[in-house]
């Protein structure tokens, strides 16, 4: 397994330094300039040339090429356009916002996924399965940007129970670590809430499906004429089995921890990855593309190797050696 | 644990927090200020900073040369002692001499010296330093086509200094109020990368406020400089500034009261806030910017592939009297009421009408009259020969592309209108919405035939980089007119401002004539004030001028937080 997780590891260097240099002349090659939104009616109309000349945009591709791969070589990602500071910076101060809203919108959505997909395949075709499986369908097809708002609006301004937007208080850095605490949490419920349910919805769908599937099958006919409690039919026995495409779903899901999610970051203002990328786009701020870019493939490669070796933990059929 | 227990454990401790605080505990932000922002800051060295944010912010931040205000009442800047305290024009109007104060110090206890300010200047005039205001040094002295600041600016004592200009013009005293940094934290610093300097992140300034802290793309909080003397010190403890990109996030925040100032509100607000939330203000800002369809003046193939002097006219819109009559066709009195309400005023000219004095006050606005405008297309050689609704000249159909900039859906409704008006006296316009980046830069570049835009004046007066060479990135228009070009010179060559009067006034007039592209409106942003906030002093040069001077009034007006 070991040397499976080594030569996967090694094999994904390439993968990715294939990736960045695709990503490095596709947003060149791409109409726009990354100075032209600074030119405004106010500044020297020699601005723009001199800025390109600054940013070492004149130099022709090949030039900037090279001497781009000179210094990714040399472990250093640039310094952004529009940020006027170092990309690993800007990266290092944003993948831990990211990660406090991702990592417990995916805990909210595999938890509340799962509990949905196991209450409804086992209650199949009574009221609460329909009740389930209706509010499911709707949840997961209202937008988010419309929940998120409608959020704002209800909970924060009528009733005035939750934050509207940010990480904590503007004056949060003076509070007790409990109360900093708790201030932080409370900032959490609306965009995790909003970015976990409609994927939890699905996730329950998935689940409940794959758990009817397994709960036909002869060993959980066996398990039950043993005479075991349901509990540990369905817990142990049925239970395992039914995770193994959740856990394909958990796998896929995992570039999204840092992939970030634009939508929900820019209602609740909350300066995550998401948002981070959008705006290098739309700026044309090569160097932190690249770095959002290199983020998000070693998301995806992670997540696949990741999956990869939960299956072998689930299911111990399948071996790498 | 159990989830009960676990559930009971985690309201328990959000109780014991919630109710933690003490009765007597004063409240912070009693003396905090909390502004919402669309967009953060990009850089706190105001050498190379563009964005609108850091602008408005390192003004607090920064000693000023002057103390510059704007008289509403005659639309010019005044100059008020800063870091300046007397200043004298010498060697006819070529030397400008400035007295300094020699009591004021850096936030670090350095004092401010003459040396600051040349070694800023000639920070400002370096082209590899790329600074949005290098042309503020234009018109000093240049050795073999570069700012030499050693000819320009010549130090006499720690308390005088004289500026020597090349020539004689009204802004003068403008392009030197520019903000200094300190000399001992810059002077290694490479000029090539300044704008990415780490010690931007840490500005050390000598204003009423000092950066305290700054969370990218979340806050960035000043809190009261007590050493500042430029002007005075703060009143309010702590200034704190919000990045809230979503406009409804926004206005949510400023209705709950946990934000005191935001910019702007849309007019489709208005009237709600005005109706349900009596804690808020609302004021006006006075207009800077304005909108414009651009018709393209120059024959593009020619411009790009010539490069001759004097372009042949565009073969659409190259006549005066196609440009008037497209003005005519569209009615942008009915755009601006529908996108503005009563928070806009119809363009006349490029001219802003904050600057009262220099106003041509007897151009009539062109009305919306199809009638004319066929008339005019007409007698331009332009009607229907072939019968199929669109006129035609030579063989080539009236018929072009309209560019816009995608998610602007105040543009989106101007270009749909104009279609439509268009196509009402013979004229096919297509539509074409483009990503920002794409569309500005073809604007610049002049690749678009016909494009809605928008532009953004300073607060002198300077229509030579609007209307100059053609070749200006900001003649967007490619508008070529030799007496212009002889205003402009004689406009920008007066010793007084107000002497330029009458050249900046005949400009307008052959704008207007020439109607170079149609002007649309200008925007009179509305900025939202909680009503806690006294003293506030919102007017053209900024939502945070004399932000110094803000208070709390009422301190039971506690926000939630």
């Amino acid at each position: 397994m070991t040397r499976y997780i080594f030569r996967r590891v090694m094999s994904a260097i390439p993968l990715l330094f294939g990736l960045l240099t695709f990503t490095f002349f596709i947003i060149r090659l791409a109409p726009g300039d990354p100075v032209s939104l600074y030119v405004q009616g106010d500044v020297d109309p020699a601005f723009a040339q001199n800025l390109r000349n600054s940013l070492g945009l004149n130099d022709p591709l090949p030039v900037q090429y090279v001497k781009w791969v000179k210094s990714m070589l040399l472990g250093e990602m640039g310094v952004s356009f529009s940020r006027n500071a170092a990309v690993t910076k800007i990266l290092a101060d944003t993948i831990p916002n990211t990660l406090l809203l991702t990592v417990f919108a995916l805990l909210f959505n595999f938890l509340i996924g799962i509990a949905l997909g196991i209450t409804t395949a086992l209650k199949r075709g009574t009221c609460t399965d329909h009740l389930v499986n209706i509010t499911s369908l709707f949840v997961y097809s209202m937008p988010e940007f419309w929940l998120g708002l409608m959020l704002i609006l209800g909970i924060s301004l009528q009733l005035d129970l939750l934050p509207a937007s940010g990480m904590h208080s503007p004056l949060a850095k003076y509070l007790s670590t409990p109360r900093y605490l708790w201030d932080v949490f409370q900032h959490m419920i609306l965009p995790v809430f909003v970015l976990g349910v409609a994927s939890a919805a699905a996730t329950g769908r998935y689940m409940r499906g794959s758990l009817l599937e397994v709960i036909n099958q002869d060993y959980v006919r066996t398990a039950r004429a043993k005479g075991l409690s349901e509990f540990l039919v369905i817990g142990k026995h049925a239970l395992r089995n039914a995770l193994i495409p959740i856990i394909t779903l958990l796998g896929l899901s995992l570039p999204f921890l840092l992939g970030g999610a634009v939508i929900v970051e820019t209602v609740f203002a909350w300066p995550g990855m998401g948002k981070l990328t959008v705006d290098a786009i739309f700026a044309r701020d090569y160097p932190l593309i690249i770095g959002c870019t290199l983020v998000s493939g070693v998301m995806v490669i992670l997540g696949n190797l990741l999956a990869d070796i939960l299956y072998a933990i689930v299911d111990p059929r399948i071996r790498y050696e | 644990m159990s989830p009960r227990l676990l559930f009971i454990a985690v309201l328990c401790c959000g109780l014991f927090v919630s109710c933690g605080k003490k009765s007597g505990e004063k409240d912070p932000m009693n003396e905090t200020a909390v502004v919402a922002l669309s967009g953060d800051a990009d850089t706190f060295n105001p050498i190379v900073s563009g964005s609108a944010t850091s602008g408005d912010i390192q003004g607090n931040i920064y000693p000023m040369m002057f103390d510059v205000s704007f008289d509403p009442r005659d639309g010019s800047l005044q100059y008020d002692p800063g870091l300046v305290v007397r200043w004298e024009s010498a060697n006819d109007g070529l030397d400008m001499i400035l007295h300094l104060r020699t009591d004021v110090r850096w936030e670090d206890g350095i004092l401010i010296t003459p040396e600051d300010i040349k070694f800023s200047f000639s920070l400002y005039g370096d082209p590899e330093v790329a600074s949005p205001r290098r042309n503020y040094v234009e018109s000093m002295i240049f050795t073999d086509g570069k700012f030499d600041p050693n000819r320009s600016i010549e130090i006499i004592d720690d308390s005088t200094m004289v500026f020597h200009f090349a020539k004689r013009y009204p802004l003068q005293l403008f392009h030197l109020n520019l903000h200094p940094i300190p000399k001992h934290i810059y002077r290694n610093a490479d000029r090539k990368t300044l704008r990415a300097n780490p010690a931007n992140e840490h500005p050390v300034g000598a204003g009423p406020f000092k950066l305290d802290e700054w969370v990218h793309q979340q806050q960035i909080d000043l809190v009261r400089n007590p050493t500042c003397t430029l002007p005075y010190p703060a009143k309010l403890d702590r200034v704190i500034f919000r990045i809230i990109s979503e406009p409804t996030t926004r206005l949510t925040e400023l209705k709950k009261g946990t934000v005191d100032v935001m910019s702007p509100v849309y007019p489709d607000d208005v009237k709600d806030i005005q109706e349900n939330n009596p804690n808020i203000r609302l004021e006006t800002l006075p207009p800077r910017s304005y909108e414009y369809i651009g018709w393209m003046n120059i024959d593009i193939e020619e411009y790009h592939n010539s490069g001759k002097k004097n372009i042949k006219p565009h073969p659409l819109f190259g006549d005066a009297r196609v440009r008037q009559a497209l003005t005519y066709a569209i009615n942008r009195k009915g755009i601006m009421e529908h996108e503005l309400g009563t928070y806009g005023e119809l363009a006349v000219t490029d001219f802003s009408p904050i600057f009262r004095w220099a106003i041509k006050h007897d151009l009539i606005p062109y009305p919306h009259d199809q009638e004319k405008s066929r008339q005019l297309l007409r007698s331009a050689g332009w009607s229907d020969t072939n019968g199929d609704g669109i006129l035609d000249k030579g063989g080539r159909d009236f018929e072009f592309t309209l560019y816009y900039n995608i998610g602007n859906k105040r543009r989106e409704y101007v270009a749909t209108v104009v279609q439509k008006e268009l196509k009402d006296v013979g004229i096919k316009v297509n539509l074409q919405s483009v990503e920002p980046t794409v569309l500005f830069q073809n604007i610049e570049e002049k690749r678009y035939d016909a494009f809605i835009g928008g532009f953004r004046v300073k607060l002198a007066i300077d229509p030579s980089d609007r209307w100059g060479d053609v070749s200006n990135p900001f003649n967007t228009v490619g508008f070529q007119n030799r007496r212009i070009g002889e205003l402009l010179k004689l406009g920008l060559h007066v010793p007084n401002e107000r002497d330029a009067g009458p050249f900046w006034k005949e400009v307008q007039s052959i704008i207007h004539q020439e109607q170079p592209c149609t002007f649309l409106y200008w925007n009179k942003d509305i900025v939202g004030v909680n009503r806690r906030l006294k003293n506030t002093n919102i007017n053209v040069l900024g939502v945070s001028d004399d932000m110094w001077d803000w208070q709390i009034g009422d301190p039971n007006s506690y926000m939630t937080y």
